[in-house]
């Protein structure tokens, strides 16, 4: 007899939502996509730039998990808000797209222009390279971390189908996410699967002598991503980057490969234990004698963000938006 | 059948959120992860071929348990050959029916710290069938008066600070104990010195087996150990199956990578017991039960450990050598101590919940809270690749098994 499962439906519902939607919140393709007007992006090349939604999904995260905290995770209430897009029933008295409306102004436009400031990044760096735009899939990174394998392993052909219109031989990921999944889940589910695949900090690690210096005050700490130190082995690039651009960097009591998890990847279903993991780190980096913390992964953007303590003078950046600094200037 | 478990994670949550405001837990923990840090740097700088005997360890405990089935036949029949009995336990019904049969009823019982003890809830068990059973690790103790469960596999009462001993043990010992470690320790010394003399059986577990020899190795540092398992007429050995390596060399070197990364130079004492005390001094006539126990029984645990060792993805947990290092680097564990577990902790105890103790229901709500930091890899000897064992239970839970 197989023993079947009546999950949280938090994970019924986003892993639905990647698979009907191609993406874990049901965000449109073209919202999605919104940073890259007026770029005019190819959309075949050499080189894919991919941002799989996963920055611009940010602020709707924190949105639903600000709602899941003080609901019953098992109540109809609590799937009917879930459903967001796929449902919505008038009867409870919950306007389901409230989620999508409440999401601040400012939040949306930070998370969306993160993807826009890698693009500059990277073209200020001579890259050229195309973007699938509002056909862009959601890697399905937590289709495989919530353990839908075998839902992944069909959701996985629609991406693929996407990524090879491009006609690209290399990816590059901006979430160290997408990247682990594309390198080590996909090639043992799609066949043929050979696409070369890079993160954003590769890149910029490749051509870092010419990045132009900084004019920065003070140092900077790095919290290394779990993914990036332990699973791709990245670390020692991120230090590389920042000495190129002639700014400090104060180290951690824990980082590189013994980094602290921002406690992010539990935020769905334990949000409240998350947000207290997330502080923790904060603390722990501040130890560092900087207060300026810097990462490069979407959800420990969104961890630390979370988990600095109201009016904290901690100022947390994702690696691309520093970055950004100079290409302005 | 479908089993609903959205209640299940909504109540583990609770718990995990809970643990994460208790200031005692806050305090303990943060005060063990800084001296297990900086305790175990210096040990290994002290004694730097750890890394690679560990290695070494690695491959020895894989090969131990791709042939578990000779190696316990071996060691079963080697504590028969030392005049032991030894015994194999399919399961947690007839582990404890085992134990229950040796030791009978209206036995004052003294017991080293043991997980497998936990796992099978030993001491309630024996209590329920009349003996009267005393925890002898310091720690074990304070759960056992505070009705408490362990909070760390090496530390149990990690969580509990002086204070509450203190209190504790004034309403137990009927007299006003004060909150200072040194008194606490005083007082419980006194006590259980009368019990290893007067018990009929000293239970202890074993961190390793020798199959060649039948030789049991016990670590430990207070001495309750040495008392429990000497001063009794009868010792009862229960450890799990995964314990057996070949050699008794080998017994050595997994001996040394435990206490290693348990943060301990070198225990204070490090127990072989092979078989029951025995002289040949008079007229060179063997005979039991010289000094030490007359009668020495092993139990054999299976409860699910074949079956774990039988699947390719999960055989890697049956390598822990429960130091609990990698409890003082998971940062769920760091805040929630032994909540984030069911009798087994952390992201190795969630598998050893799905197959040993607990079962899908109670692993699957850990299996995700763990955060597949991969930390914990980082720091475990054996680089068990819990992150990918959680990742397969989770899509077990969605799919079914
Ligand atoms: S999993 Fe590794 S680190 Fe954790 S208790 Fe076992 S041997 Fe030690």
């Amino acid at each position: 007899m197989t023993m079947k499962n009546k999950m949280p439906m938090v994970l019924d519902i986003i892993s639905d939502n990647i698979i009907k939607h191609g993406n874990p919140l049901a965000l449109k393709g073209s919202e999605a996509a919104a940073w890259a007007k007026g770029l005019d992006l190819p959309v075949k090349g050499e080189l894919l730039f991919y941002t799989g939604g996963e920055y611009q999904m940010l602020p709707f995260i924190d949105s639903l998990v600000k709602t899941i905290t003080h609901v019953d995770q098992g109540s109809k209430v609590f799937s009917v808000m879930m459903g967001v897009r796929n449902l919505i029933e008038k009867k409870t008295g919950i306007n389901a797209e409230k989620i999508y409306a409440s999401v601040l102004a400012k939040d949306k436009d930070r998370y969306n222009s993160v993807c826009l400031k890698a693009a500059k990044v990277l073209q200020g760096l001579g890259y050229e390279f195309c973007y699938a735009g509002n056909e862009e899939l959601y890697s399905g990174a937590l289709l495989y971390e919530l353990g839908y394998l075998e839902d992944m392993r069909e959701y996985v052909e629609n991406v693929v189908e996407v990524v090879k219109k491009s006609g690209a031989k290399t990816i590059v990921c901006l979430s160290p996410h997408a990247a682990e999944v594309f390198k080590f889940v996909y090639p043992k589910m799609v066949e043929g699967f050979d696409f070369e695949i890079v993160t954003f900090v590769d890149l910029v690690w490749q051509r870092r002598d010419k990045l132009t210096k900084l004019q920065f005050p003070g140092a900077v700490v790095i919290h290394d991503s779990c993914r990036l130190a332990r699973e791709l082995g990245i670390h020692q690039e991120l230090r590389d980057i920042l000495d190129s651009l002639g700014v400090e960097v104060k180290e951690a009591p824990r980082n590189r490969d013994w980094t602290t998890c921002c406690g992010g990847p539990i935020k769905i279903l334990f949000p409240e234990l998350s947000h207290v993991i997330g502080s923790r780190r904060v603390n722990e980096l501040k130890e560092s004698g900087s207060e300026h913390i810097l990462t490069s992964c979407p959800y420990c953007l969104s961890a630390l963000e979370g988990g600095r303590a109201k009016g904290d003078s901690a100022i947390v950046e994702d690696l691309i938006e520093f970055l950004y600094r100079g290409v302005r200037a | 059948m479908t089993i609903d478990l959205r209640k299940d994670f909504v109540d583990y949550a609770k718990s995990l959120d809970k643990a994460s405001e208790d200031p005692n837990i806050k305090k303990a923990l943060t005060r063990a992860v800084s001296s297990y840090r900086s305790t175990v740097a210096e040990t290994l700088e002290r004694f730097p071929h750890t890394a690679e005997l560990a290695e070494e360890v690695r491959e020895l405990k894989s090969q131990s348990i791709a042939n578990l089935d000779k190696l316990l036949e071996q060691a079963m029949a080697s504590v028969e050959r030392n005049k032991g009995k030894a015994f194999y336990a399919k399961d947690h019904e007839s582990a404890l029916e085992i134990a229950l049969g040796i030791i009978g009823t209206n036995k004052t019982v003294v017991k080293g710290k043991s997980m497998l003890g936990e796992e099978l809830l030993l001491r309630e068990y024996l209590e329920e069938h009349g003996n009267e059973v005393w925890e002898t690790d310091l720690g074990e103790f304070i759960l056992q008066l505070r009705k408490d469960r362990p909070m760390h596999i090496v530390s149990p009462s990690i969580h509990v600070p002086r204070e509450q001993v203190a209190e504790v043990f004034s309403k137990f010992f009927g007299k006003e104990v004060p909150p200072d470690i040194a008194e606490e320790v005083k007082v419980v010394r006194e006590f259980m010195r009368e019990k290893y003399f007067t018990a009929e059986i000293g239970i202890s577990g074993a961190n390793v087996v020798a199959a060649d020899t039948g030789a049991m190795v016990i670590i430990e540092n207070e001495g309750n150990v040495r008392l429990s398992t000497g001063a009794p007429p009868v010792h009862i050995v229960i450890v799990g199956i995964e314990k057996i390596v070949p050699t008794f060399q080998e017994a050595m070197k997994v001996a040394e990578v435990t206490w290693r990364y348990a943060q301990y130079g070198i225990p204070g004492y490090v127990n072989i017991i092979s078989g029951p005390s025995k002289t040949g001094d008079i007229e060179k006539v063997t005979t039991y039960g010289a000094h030490g126990p007359k009668e020495f029984y092993v139990i054999f645990v299976d409860n699910g450990r074949s079956e774990m060792a039988k699947q390719e993805t999960f055989s890697e947990a049956l390598h822990c050598l429960r130091c609990g290092g990698c409890m003082y680097e998971c940062p769920v564990f760091q805040v929630t101590a032994g909540h984030f577990g069911h009798i087994y902790m952390g992201g190795i105890g969630t598998i050893w919940t799905a197959f040993v103790a607990g079962g899908m229901e109670k692993a699957a709500p850990m299996a995700y809270s763990c955060l597949r930091c991969g930390r914990c890899v980082e720091r475990c000897p054996m680089s068990i690749n819990v992150p990918a064992m959680v990742g397969e239970l989770r899509k077990r839970s969605i799919y079914g098994e």
